[in-house]
C-alpha cells in the first residue's frame, strides 16, 4: 500500500547565508493510510522540526536543506507555496503544543474554525457555524454553542486542546499531526485528550503523526514508533516490538527511565550526560559519549541501519 | 583602538545610542561653555549691522538688532537644556519616591490615592497644563520673600511637578512587580526595615527604565520649552532661548529672512533626536523589555 | 462591556472633577484677584469687596466650586468672566469649532497614513518601502511641528504660491481656499503623531506575526488577507490607546500651530486670556481641553474592549 506520508533523507539547518548548522539529519519516516506513528524524542531532538517541515511551517531561519516529503503521491517541493497552503488545514491538520497561544485570543474559538472551513469550503456562515458548533461537540465539547462564542482564554486547557483538534480536523484532512498536544496539560487532563484523540481519529479515519518526548504516552494510541536522537532516528517499528525488545541502547534507557508503580523502589534511572548540542557536527554515532555499550569505532564511524521485518534501529550492537 | 570604540558603542547600546551621546555631549560642551564657545555677545545690539544673512563675518546670521544667531543660538543651549533638565531632576525626585511608595504598598490607600491623583494631572497634555500653569502664575520673576525666581526657574518647576506623574508611574510599574519578588521577601525576613528594603533593593531595579524615561522627558522638555517660550510664556526676551528667537523670527518670516527662523528651529529638532537615540539607545541597553514609552507629552 | 464602560465613565468623571478642583483652587488663590485686575491698582478696598459680591467671589472656595459646577453639568454653561464680563461659552463657541476641525483633520489623515505605512512597513520587512517608512518615522518623531511649519511655510507659502501662509478661509466662502489653507497647519500638527503610530504598528505586528496562533492561523490554510486581519486585531490594540491620547495632546500642540499660522482658534481664546488675566476664561479653555482629551480616551478604551474581549471582561 503506498504510504499516505513518506519522509526520506529529511535534513533541516538553521542559520542565515553561509552558515548552516543542520538540526535534523537524514530522518526517514513512513505514514500508512489511517495509521497512528509515534515520533519520541527528548527536547531538542528535532523531532518539531521534522513536523514542521512537511507543511512548510519552519521558523525564520530554519529550512529544510535536502531531503524529500511526499504525501499523497505528490512530493511536496515541487509544489508552489500556494498549493502547499492549500493543503494546509484541509490535507494535512495540526496541532501544537501550548494551546493558550495557539489560539487567537482575541477572536472567537468558533469563529476561528468558522473561518477554516470557509477558506477551504464553499459554505455560508449560517451553515459553517453550524458544522463548527458539530465539530466541538464532536471533540467532546459540552454545551457547544454557547462555548462557540468563547475566547481561549475563557477554556480550560483541555478544552482548549479540543478546540484546537476541531480546528485541525474540520476539513477533514487525511494527515493530523499532534505536536506534543499533551504536554502543556495536567496529567488528569491528559489521558482525556489522547482518549479524545483516539476516538476522532478512529471515527475519521485520519493517519496521526504523534510526536512527545514521552514514550510511554505514545504507546497507548500509536501502531509504530520512531525513536529520534539528536537529530537521527535511532530506532523505529512496531510499538510492542520496540517496547519488548528495544534494540538502541537509547531506547532501552528511555524505557529504563519510566517510572513504575509495581513496588520496585530505589533511585530513579536516568540517562547520565546530555545531549549534543543543537548543530555540533558529530562523526559516528551521536549517542556514543551516553552509551553504556559504547565502541570505540561507535565513535568513528556512523553505524549501519540494521533491520528485523519492520524494527529498525541504527546501532553497531543491534544483532543483525 | 577597535575594542574601546566597540565597548563604547555597546555602553549606549547601539550606534544610533552613540551618536545621540554625541550630539547631547556637544550640546552640554554648548551650554557649560557658551561665555568661552560664542563668537559674540548674544545681547550686543549692533544696528548697523542687522539682518545679515549668514556669510562668513556672521555664520548664522544676525537678527533685526544686529545680534550674531550663531551666539544667540549657543546661549540658547544654557536656558533650553537647564530648563529641561531640571524639569527632570525634579520630576524624578518626585516621582521615584511617590512610584516607589506607591508599588511598595500595594493594595494600601496610599497607592490608590496616589495613583488616582496622578492620573488626573496626567490626564491633560503637558503642554496644556505647563502654558495654563504659567498663564495663571504669570511670567515675570516672582519673589517670595527673600527669593526671587526667574522665568526660567519657575517653568524648570512647573515642569518638573508636571513631570512626576510620567516617572512616577515608571517607577510604580517596575516597583510594583519587584515588591513582590521572593527576593524582597527573603530581606524582610532578615529583619530589614522597608524603608531600606525600598531604597537597597527596590530602588536599583527601577533606576534603568527611569533613566531611559527621563532622557526622553529631556527631550520633550527642550520642545515644551521652546513652544511655551514661542508663545511667550517661556524664558523672556532678551535672553536667548531658541523657543523665544522663534518667536521673534515669526514676524520676519514673510519676508523671507529664513535664517532667523530655520538655524534655532533646526538646533531644537538636532537636540531632540539627540536626546532621543540616546535614550533609545539606553533602553535598548538597560531595559530589553521595553517598558518604557516614548510618547509622554 | 457595559461594566467597563460604567467604570472608566467613572474613573473619566473623577479625573474631571479633581482637574477641575486643581485649576479652580489654583485661579482663586493667586495674589492678583480679579477685583485688583478690573478696577485697577488704586481701587479702595471698598470697590473691591463691592465687585466681590457683585460676582459672588467673596463666598468660601468650596461654594464657589459648588455653584459653577453646578453650572456647568445642568446647564453646560461655563460662566460668565470677571475680567471681562462676557459670556463664556460665547467665547469658546466662537474659537472651538475652528481647532476641532483642524485637530480632527489631521489625526484622521495620520491614523490612515500611519496604519497603512506600518503595517505595509511590517508585512514588507526590511524592503524599500520599510526602510523609507521608518526614516519618514525617526524624522516625523524629532523634528518639532511647529518649526516644520515655519519651514514649510517658508518654502511653499513664501517661496512659491502652492499654500497661504496664514488663517483659515472660511468654509461657506470658498470651499476649495479652505482646503488649501488647512493643508499646512493639519501637516505639521498630524506629523509627529503620524510617525509614533506608525512606529507602534510597525513593532507591534512584527510582535504578533512571530506568535503561536499565527503559526495555527498559517497552518488552517488561511488566506494571507484573513491572516492579516487576525494579526491586526491583536497588534492594533496598544495602537489605539496611544490614539486616542494623541487626539487630546493634538489640541494641545494646535494652540502652537495655530500661533504660528495665525488661525483664529482655541488658541487665540487662551493667549488672549492670559494676557488679560482673565483667569476664569484660562480655566474655562483648560476644563474645554481636559473634557476633549478624557472623552477621547474613553472612546479609545472603549474601541479596545470591542477589539480585545480580554479587556472587556477583565476591566
Amino acid at each position: 500500500m503506498t504510504p499516505l506520508l513518506q519522509i526520506d533523507g529529511l535534513y533541516v539547518a538553521f542559520g542565515a547565508r553561509d552558515r548552516w548548522r543542520e538540526v535534523v539529519r537524514g530522518v526517514d519516516l513512513r505514514i500508512a493510510p489511517g495509521e497512528v506513528v509515534g515520533l519520541v524524542g527528548e527536547s531538542g531532538s528535532g523531532k518539531s522540526l521534522t513536523a514542521l517541515s512537511i507543511m512548510r511551517l519552519l521558523p525564520p531561519g530554519a529550512r529544510v536543506s535536502s531531503g524529500r516529503i511526499t504525501f499523497a503521491g505528490t512530493d511536496l517541493a515541487t509544489l508552489s507555496n500556494r498549493a502547499v497552503n492549500a493543503r494546509r488545514g484541509s490535507d494535512i491538520g495540526m496541532i501544537f503544543q501550548d494551546p493558550l497561544t495557539a489560539l487567537n485570543p482575541a477572536i472567537a474559538v468558533g469563529r476561528q474554525i468558522v473561518d477554516s472551513l470557509r477558506t477551504h469550503q464553499e459554505l455560508s456562515r449560517k451553515a459553517a457555524w453550524a458544522r463548527a458548533i458539530e465539530l466541538l461537540d464532536l471533540v467532546g465539547i459540552h454545551r457547544p454553542a454557547e462555548r462557540a462564542h468563547a475566547y481561549a482564554h475563557e477554556l480550560s486547557g483541555g478544552m482548549r486542546q479540543r478546540v484546537m483538534t476541531a480546528l485541525a480536523v474540520c476539513n477533514d484532512p487525511k494527515l493530523l499531526i499532534a505536536d506534543e498536544p499533551t504536554t502543556a496539560l495536567d496529567v488528569t487532563v491528559q489521558a482525556q485528550v489522547i482518549a479524545m484523540l483516539d476516538r476522532i481519529r478512529r471515527e475519521l479515519g485520519i493517519a496521526v503523526l504523534f510526536i512527545s518526548h514521552n514514550l510511554d504516552l505514545v504507546a497507548g494510541i500509536v501502531d509504530r514508533v520512531s525513536v529520534m536522537y539528536a537529530g537521527r532516528v535511532v530506532e523505529s517499528g512496531e510499538v510492542e516490538d520496540v517496547f519488548d525488545t528495544p534494540r538502541h541502547p537509547y531506547t532501552r534507557q528511555l524505557l529504563r527511565c519510566i517510572p513504575r508503580l509495581d513496588g520496585r523502589t530505589g533511585p530513579m534511572p536516568t540517562i547520565p550526560g546530555l545531549p549534543p548540542r543543537l548543530g555540533t557536527e558529530l562523526s559516528g554515532c551521536s549517542f556514543a559519549s551516553r552509551c553504556q555499550v559504547a565502541q570505540e569505532r561507535c565513535r568513528l564511524e556512523m553505524p549501519p541501519m540494521r533491520r528485523k521485518g519492520g524494527h529498525l534501529s541504527v546501532c553497531w550492537e543491534a544483532p543483525t | 583602538m577597535p575594542r574601546f570604540t566597540r565597548r563604547l558603542t555597546n555602553s549606549f547600546g547601539g550606534g544610533s545610542g552613540l551618536l545621540g551621546a554625541t550630539i547631547v555631549l556637544i550640546l552640554l560642551i554648548a551650554a557649560v561653555g557658551a561665555p568661552w564657545i560664542a563668537p559674540r555677545d548674544p545681547l550686543k545690539v549692533d544696528i548697523i549691522n542687522q539682518m545679515q544673512e549668514p556669510g562668513p563675518d556672521f555664520w548664522f546670521g544676525t537678527d533685526q538688532s544686529g545680534r550674531d544667531v550663531l551666539s544667540r543660538i549657543i546661549w540658547g543651549a544654557r536656558a533650553s537644556i537647564s530648563v529641561a533638565a531640571i524639569a527632570v531632576m525634579i520630576g524624578m525626585a518626585g516621582g521615584v519616591s511617590l512610584g516607589l511608595m506607591a508599588g511598595f504598598y500595594r493594595g494600601g490607600w496610599i497607592e490608590q490615592i496616589t495613583m488616582r491623583f496622578l492620573e488626573a494631572i496626567a490626564a491633560i497634555p503637558i503642554l496644556i497644563w505647563a502654558i495654563a500653569l504659567v498663564g495663571i502664575f504669570g511670567v515675570g520673576d516672582a519673589h517670595w520673600g527673600p527669593f526671587t525666581v526667574g522665568s526660567e526657574a519657575k517653568l524648570s518647576a512647573l515642569l518638573g511637578v508636571l513631570y512626576i506623574p510620567t516617572l512616577a508611574r515608571v517607577t510604580y510599574t517596575t516597583a510594583a512587580v519587584e515588591s513582590q519578588a521572593y527576593y524582597v521577601l527573603a530581606r524582610r525576613l532578615q529583619g530589614a526595615s522597608s524603608p531600606r528594603i525600598i531604597i537597597s533593593d527596590v530602588l536599583p531595579n527601577c533606576l534603568s527604565p527611569v533613566i531611559v524615561q527621563g532622557t526622553l522627558l529631556l527631550a520633550i522638555g527642550i520642545v515644551i520649552e521652546a513652544s511655551v517660550s514661542f508663545v511667550g510664556l517661556g524664558v523672556q526676551p532678551p535672553t536667548p532661548s531658541w523657543g523665544n528667537m522663534l518667536a521673534e523670527a515669526r514676524n520676519y518670516l514673510l519676508s523671507g529672512d529664513w535664517w532667523l527662523s530655520v538655524f534655532p528651529g533646526a538646533t531644537i529638532s538636532v537636540s531632540v533626536v539627540g536626546f532621543n537615540l540616546l535614550g533609545d539607545g539606553l533602553r535598548d541597553r538597560l531595559d530589553p523589555r521595553h517598558a518604557t514609552s516614548a510618547l509622554a507629552t | 462591556m457595559a461594566a467597563l464602560f460604567l467604570r472608566r465613565a467613572g474613573l473619566s468623571l473623577l479625573s474631571l472633577l479633581l482637574v477641575s478642583l486643581v485649576l479652580f483652587v489654583l485661579t482663586r488663590s493667586i495674589p492678583d484677584s480679579p477685583a485688583r485686575i478690573v478696577l485697577g491698582e488704586d481701587a479702595t478696598a471698598a470697590a473691591m469687596a463691592q465687585f466681590d459680591r457683585d460676582h459672588g467671589l467673596d463666598r468660601p472656595i468650596l461654594v464657589q466650586y459648588g455653584s459653577w459646577l453646578k453650572g456647568i453639568v445642568l446647564h453646560g454653561d461655563l460662566g460668565v468672566s470677571f475680567t471681562t464680563g462676557l459670556r463664556m461659552n460665547r467665547q469658546v463657541a466662537a474659537t472651538l469649532p475652528v481647532t476641532l476641525e483642524l485637530v480632527t483633520v489631521a489625526f484622521a489623515v495620520s491614523i490612515v497614513i500611519s496604519l497603512a505605512l506600518g503595517t505595509l512597513s511590517a508585512v514588507l520587512r526590511d524592503s524599500v518601502v520599510d526602510y523609507g517608512a521608518r526614516l519618514i518615522a525617526v524624522l516625523g518623531v524629532s523634528v518639532p511641528g511647529f518649526w516644520l511649519a515655519i519651514v514649510l511655510i517658508l518654502l511653499f507659502a513664501v517661496d512659491r504660491d502652492w499654500f497661504p501662509p496664514g488663517g483659515i478661509a472660511p468654509l461657506a466662502t470658498d470651499w476649495r481656499e479652505h482646503l488649501r489653507s488647512i493643508v499646512l497647519p493639519s501637516f505639521c500638527l498630524g506629523v509627529f503623531y503620524m510617525a509614533v503610530l506608525t512606529r507602534m504598528t510597525r513593532s507591534n505586528l512584527l510582535d504578533v506575526l512571530g506568535l503561536d496562533y499565527m503559526r495555527t492561523a498559517k497552518a488552517s490554510g488561511l488566506r494571507r488577507w484573513r491572516m492579516l486581519t487576525y494579526a491586526l486585531r491583536n497588534a492594533l490594540v496598544p495602537v489605539v490607546t496611544i490614539a486616542g491620547m494623541s487626539f487630546g495632546h493634538m489640541f494641545g500642540w494646535a494652540l502652537i500651530i495655530e500661533q504660528v499660522f495665525n488661525i483664529d482658534g482655541l488658541s487665540r481664546a487662551l493667549l488672549n486670556a492670559i494676557q488679560m488675566r482673565d483667569y476664569a476664561m484660562v480655566q474655562a479653555v483648560v476644563m474645554v481641553f481636559t473634557f476633549v482629551f478624557v472623552i477621547a480616551n474613553l472612546c479609545a478604551d472603549m474601541l479596545n474592549a470591542s477589539l480585545n474581549p480580554r479587556l472587556a471582561s477583565a476591566a
